[in-house]
């Protein structure tokens, strides 16, 4: 079975559940290089971004040991005693359960559109979805996405800082690794503190980490097979991927590399 | 009374207008549509809709492949994805060095582009980053609601050379580029065995064990 890089995309774009966005009209559009203005050359992908490669790569061989000796088994195991509408059932669960978060996050970008999607997407889902179980919201036409403190603080014009690998939470970046502590202090069940919602918080990130990887199983292996260097690659996949998130789902063509003129190459030979 | 009424809502209606084009010429500048590129991708995505539709994948690749070879100019992207060591590889690395690329790259697009067999794509939009460097859109027809594929938009980047022939020089899906990945892995490779020309050796290795696998 072949399975193909761009379905890291689709993942990519499935677990952070990215808005399908484009720029369809001027104000969406100034708002979209505003966005950006923010953002800009700082989180370009090449290797100036990655001053702590060495840490990284570290990092990135503590996180492949893991992974190979804990999580695509325990993965594998999860994925041969489940069914796929199992499966479903609890990534939208968990999905479910990040609403608040995301709810605040898009009222700290200001962007109440979105905030009242997401506040709709929890509303319907809690209630007719049972619990988060089901994904009613999708049906009648609530989109979904994703928005973390990472994010927030993007739009606030913090620059990304260097790219940062840590073991178990992936690729990310200065700017991420804080926004990730902040979305813990976001969460509300981190502050009920009874035995009970401890259990119930550890459970949540156990089931956290094979829900996510459980469909990456086969993405990653197809990545790792056919890199020549699988560091450089996810850190590619990660910071090209990211920067369209944090843009909300619109695409930005202009920082893209150049393609560069080769002909005089042509004329030398 | 009424007259005056419409002709103001007229006014503001072309007030607006002006706005709104104003700001779209002032934030988006290259966000013109190129139709003649647009009707190049849409023949290509027209001319592989039969070998997607093969239900084996040794018609697919081997469609792709063709495609490839007609469409893609892998010798640009071959210098493209070596970014700042471009200029420095030396006539015999280079010799050597484009055909394995030509063969890594033709692998990776097989195997991107036939997780939309038994797909049809169709060109949604086109943005001219510069006269020669254009992106197109595409998008599948009629996706199986829910599947991952349904939102994700397909770009091509096209270079249109000084002679005005089109070649396609890169390929997305969802602001993820196929030969932006390759170059920051091409230069990391290049870069962490030493820097060229004894990195540019490293990498050709690399290629040479990757192909043998």
């Amino acid at each position: 079975m072949t399975i193909k890089i761009w379905t890291l995309a689709a993942f990519l774009a499935l677990t952070a559940g990215a808005a399908h966005a484009q720029i369809s009209d001027a104000d969406e559009a100034a708002a979209f290089a505003e966005d950006l203005k923010n953002d800009g050359a700082a989180d370009q992908g090449d290797a100036n971004q990655d001053p702590w490669e060495g840490f990284n790569r570290k990092m990135f061989s503590v996180n492949n040991a893991i992974d190979g000796a804990v999580l695509v088994p325990a993965a594998k195991i999860y994925r041969a005693t489940t069914h796929k509408k199992q499966r479903k059932g609890l990534r939208n669960l968990l999905a479910n359960a990040r609403m608040p978060g995301i709810l605040i996050n898009d009222l700290l970008q200001g962007e109440f559109k979105r905030a009242s999607q997401t506040a709709g997407r929890f509303v319907v889902n809690t209630t007719i979805g049972f619990g988060g179980m089901g994904d009613p919201a999708e049906r009648i036409g609530i989109p979904q996405h994703s928005e973390d403190f990472g994010q927030t603080l993007a739009v606030w014009g913090v620059s990304s800082g260097p790219y940062l690998f840590m073991p178990l939470l992936g690729p990310s970046t200065v700017r991420g690794g804080v926004g990730a502590i902040g979305d813990v202090a976001l969460d509300p069940a981190v502050w009920i503190r009874t035995d009970a919602a401890s259990f119930a918080r550890y459970s949540r990130a156990g089931a956290t980490g094979l829900a996510l990887r459980e469909p990456l199983i086969e993405p990653l292996q197809d990545i790792k097979d056919n890199s020549l260097d699988y560091y450089a690659s996810i850190r590619s996949f990660y910071t090209q991927s990211r920067k369209r998130e944090i843009a909300n789902g619109r695409t930005n063509y202009d920082d893209l590399p150049d393609i560069g003129d080769f002909e005089e190459f042509d004329e030398l030979e | 009374m009424q007259m005056t009424t419409t002709l103001r809502r007229l006014g503001v209606a072309h007030r607006l207008g002006v706005a709104i084009i104003v700001s779209a010429v002032l934030s988006a500048a290259p966000a013109l549509a190129d139709q003649e590129v647009e009707d190049y991708i849409q023949a290509i995505l027209d001319e592989a809709e039969p070998f997607l539709d093969a239900p084996d994948q040794e018609t697919q690749f081997d469609g792709i492949r063709q495609l490839v070879d007609k469409y893609v100019d892998m010798r640009r992207i071959g210098l493209f994805t070596l970014g700042k060591y471009a200029r420095r590889i030396t006539p015999e690395q280079k010799q050597e060095y484009l055909p394995l690329f030509k063969e890594y790259a033709t692998g990776v697009y097989q195997d991107s582009l036939s997780t939309y067999a038994g797909e049809k794509l169709r060109v949604t939009t086109s943005i001219d980053r510069s006269e020669r460097d254009i992106i197109v859109n595409s998008e599948i027809i009629d996706p199986e609601p829910g599947s991952q594929l349904a939102t994700m938009v397909v770009h091509w980047r096209i270079y249109r050379s000084r002679d005005g022939d089109l070649t396609i020089m890169d390929v997305g899906a969802d602001g993820i580029w196929l030969a932006i990945e390759q170059l920051e892995q091409f230069t990391s490779v290049i870069a962490n065995n030493g820097g060229p020309p004894a990195g540019i050796d490293a990498l050709i290795v690399d290629l040479k064990e990757q192909l043998a696998e």
